[in-house]
C-alpha cells in the first residue's frame, strides 16, 4: 500500500474499485443489499432480511496506538463521551481540502449565527474558529482515514488577550468497513459512516447542515441495540486478563409501574470466570484470541441473567439492557459511547462502524 | 399436559371465539374491546398469559377457533413465553387456526435477531404473522380488524373457504437469505 507514503492526507485511491464496477453494476447499493446473494435482488424484501451483524468475531487485540495517532488527539477520543450518528457516504470529499473545509465551515456557522441580528457584531468572525484534521493511524486495510472537527471559540465579552477554547468536538470516521462494500461504492464517494460528536446540540446540528449542503450526505441516530451491547460487554469482558476492567455494570430497565431500573454491578473475576466457562473448548490454545461467536456472547449474557434470577427472582429478559460499562469503555442505547482506553479503540469502532453501516438506509 | 383441541365441542350459531395469549398484557385488552364490537357475528374474547389454560373452568368455555399469540419485540420474556405456550396446543391448531402477532418491530432497540427468530417460528408452524401498532388507537383498530377477518374463516362463518385454505395463503414464509454467511 503506498498510500502513507505518498501523502499524508490522501484520499484512499481507487485503482481497484474502477474494475469491479464495470463489472458488477452495484451503484446505489446499500451494505445491507450488497451481500452478493441473488435472491436480495430479485425483491425478496432484501431490507428486511439481507444483512446482520456479523455472529463472530475476532477477539480484541490490545493495540498500542499511542505510537500511531497523536497524543493530543487520542487523549481527546478517550476523555470524551461522544453522541453516534450514522452518516451516508460523502460525494466529492478530498481529504487534501480540509483546509478549505475549515474556511467553509466556520463562515457557516457564523452566517448561521448572525441570522436575525440586524446589525453586524463587531468581530463576530472571529468567535468561531473550525478546523479541520486527519486523525492519522486509526484507520485499517482500505478504509478512509479519520476526519476530526473541532470549533474553537471565545466567550463573547471576553478580552482579544484571551485563548480560543475547544467547545464543540467530533469525527468521521470508518474502521475495518466492510471490504466488498466500500469498493461497491461509486466514484467520488468516501464512507465515513460513523459521527461521533459531543458538545452544544446547536453546534452539532449546525455541522451537519453543513456536511449535508456540501457533502450531499445525511444524518440520522444511531442507536445501539441489544445485540451489539451484548457484543460490547463479550469484547470487554474479554480483554479482562490484558487489562483490569474493574466492574462490568450493566443497566436494564423493567417495564412496570412504577418503572424499575436495575443496576447490575459484577466484579471483574466473576465476569471473567463467567466468560471462560462459555467460551466453546475447541479454541486452539496457542492461540488465545481466536474468534468469539455470537453463541459464546448469548451465553454469556444468559449466565448473568440466571444469577440475577436465582438471587432475586426477577427475570431480566422481561426488561431491556440501557447501557454497559466497564473501565475500558462503555456504551448506552441511545447512542453515546466512551472508549476509556485507547488499546481497545479499534475493535471498539470497528463494532460501531458496522452498526452504522447496517443502520444506513437504503 | 391437558392440550387445547380445537373440535372437541360443538360450535355455537354465528358465533366465534378468539382466544388471545399475551405474557405482558399490553395490547390484549384493548384489542379485546375493539373485537366484541363486532356486530355482523358474536365474538367470543378469551385472554391468557399463557397456555396451559386452567381446568377449572375448561366446561364453560367455548370453542377456540383462532389462537393468537401476541408477541412484544421488545422484550425477549415475552418470545420465550409464546414459544413454551406453544407445546399445549393440539396439532389441529395449526391447520390454520393459529396466528402470531408482533408489536414493536419498529423500535431501533429491537435487535433483529429476535425478529428473525418469530420469523422463523411462524414459518416452521406454517402460521400467519401480522403486525400490529399497539400505541395508537387507530394501530389497535386495524390489527382487530385484520384478526376479525380470519376469525370469521376460522370460525366457519364465510361460506365458500376454510381455514386451512387461508392460511396456505397467508402463512409467513422465510425469505431465502436470512441466513447469511459472514464475510469475515
Amino acid at each position: 500500500m503506498d498510500r502513507a507514503t505518498t501523502s499524508a492526507a490522501s484520499t484512499p485511491h481507487r485503482s481497484a474499485l474502477v474494475k469491479r464496477r464495470s463489472k458488477s453494476k452495484s451503484h446505489r447499493q446499500s451494505y445491507r443489499s450488497c451481500s452478493g446473494g441473488a435472491a436480495s435482488r430479485i425483491g425478496l424484501t432484501p431490507a428486511l432480511t439481507a444483512r446482520r451483524l456479523n455472529t463472530s468475531r475476532k477477539a480484541p487485540k490490545s493495540l498500542n496506538i499511542t505510537e500511531r495517532v497523536n497524543a493530543e488527539h487520542l487523549a481527546l477520543l478517550v476523555k470524551t463521551k461522544w453522541k453516534l450518528c450514522y452518516a451516508t457516504p460523502l460525494y466529492q470529499f478530498r481529504h487534501t481540502m480540509l483546509k478549505s473545509y475549515a474556511r467553509q465551515l466556520s463562515a457557516f456557522i457564523v452566517a448561521e449565527k448572525q441570522r436575525g441580528l440586524a446589525v453586524e457584531v463587531e468581530g463576530a468572525q472571529n468567535h468561531f474558529r473550525a478546523s479541520f484534521s486527519v486523525l492519522q493511524g486509526l484507520a485499517e486495510a482500505d478504509d478512509p482515514e479519520t476526519i476530526l472537527i473541532q470549533i474553537h471559540s471565545k466567550p463573547l465579552f471576553s478580552s482579544s488577550e484571551e485563548p480560543q477554547r475547544c467547545v464543540w468536538s467530533g469525527w468521521l470516521s470508518c474502521i475495518n468497513g466492510n471490504l466488498d462494500y466500500l469498493h461497491s461504492l461509486p466514484q467520488g464517494f468516501t464512507c465515513l459512516p460513523l459521527f461521533g460528536s459531543s458538545g452544544t446540540e446547536v453546534l452539532t446540528t449546525l455541522v451537519k447542515s453543513w456536511c449535508q449542503k456540501t457533502f450531499d450526505c445525511s444524518f440520522g441516530p444511531l442507536e445501539i441495540n441489544y445485540t451489539s451491547l451484548q457484543w460490547f460487554m463479550a469484547l470487554l469482558t474479554n480483554c479482562h486478563t490484558e487489562s483490569n476492567i474493574q466492574h462490568l455494570k450493566m443497566i436494564w430497565s423493567i417495564p412496570v409501574e412504577p418503572p424499575l431500573q436495575v443496576a447490575f454491578t459484577v466484579s471483574p473475576q466473576d465476569a471473567w470466570e463467567l466468560w471462560s466457562s462459555v467460551r466453546t473448548a475447541t479454541r486452539d490454545l496457542a492461540d488465545p484470541g481466536g474468534c468469539i461467536d455470537f453463541e459464546e456472547v448469548e451465553r454469556f449474557t444468559q449466565g448473568l441473567k440466571s444469577h440475577f434470577y436465582r438471587h432475586f427472582r426477577l427475570d431480566l429478559s422481561a426488561g431491556s439492557l440501557k447501557e454497559v460499562s466497564t473501565a475500558l469503555g462503555g456504551a448506552s442505547i441511545n447512542g453515546r459511547v466512551k472508549i476509556s482506553n485507547s488499546r481497545y479503540m479499534i475493535t471498539t469502532l470497528a463494532l460501531l462502524t458496522e452498526c452504522a453501516l447496517l443502520k444506513m438506509p437504503i | 399436559m391437558s392440550l387445547l383441541k380445537p373440535f372437541s365441542k360443538l360450535p355455537n350459531i354465528n358465533t366465534a371465539s378468539i382466544l388471545l395469549v399475551e405474557s405482558e398484557e399490553h395490547l390484549q385488552q384493548s384489542l379485546a374491546d375493539v373485537l366484541v364490537e363486532e356486530s355482523s357475528i358474536t365474538v367470543n374474547v378469551r385472554l391468557a398469559k399463557s397456555l396451559p389454560l386452567p381446568k377449572e373452568n375448561d366446561k364453560d368455555r367455548p370453542r377456540i377457533d383462532l389462537v393468537v399469540f401476541i408477541i412484544n419485540l421488545s422484550s425477549e420474556q415475552s418470545f420465550i413465553s409464546a414459544e413454551a405456550s406453544l407445546k399445549y396446543l393440539d396439532p389441529g391448531y395449526f391447520l390454520g387456526k393459529v396466528c402470531f402477532m408482533v408489536t414493536s418491530a419498529r423500535s431501533a432497540a429491537v435487535p433483529t435477531e429476535r425478529m428473525d427468530a418469530v420469523r422463523k417460528l411462524a414459518a416452521s408452524l406454517h402460521s400467519p404473522l401480522l403486525f400490529a401498532e399497539h400505541q395508537t388507537s387507530e394501530g389497535v383498530a386495524a390489527a382487530a380488524e385484520r384478526l376479525l377477518g380470519i376469525l370469521k374463516v376460522s370460525a366457519g362463518v364465510v361460506p365458500m373457504t376454510t381455514a386451512l385454505y387461508l392460511s396456505n395463503l397467508t402463512r409467513c414464509t422465510l425469505p431465502t437469505d436470512i441466513e447469511q454467511p459472514s464475510f469475515d
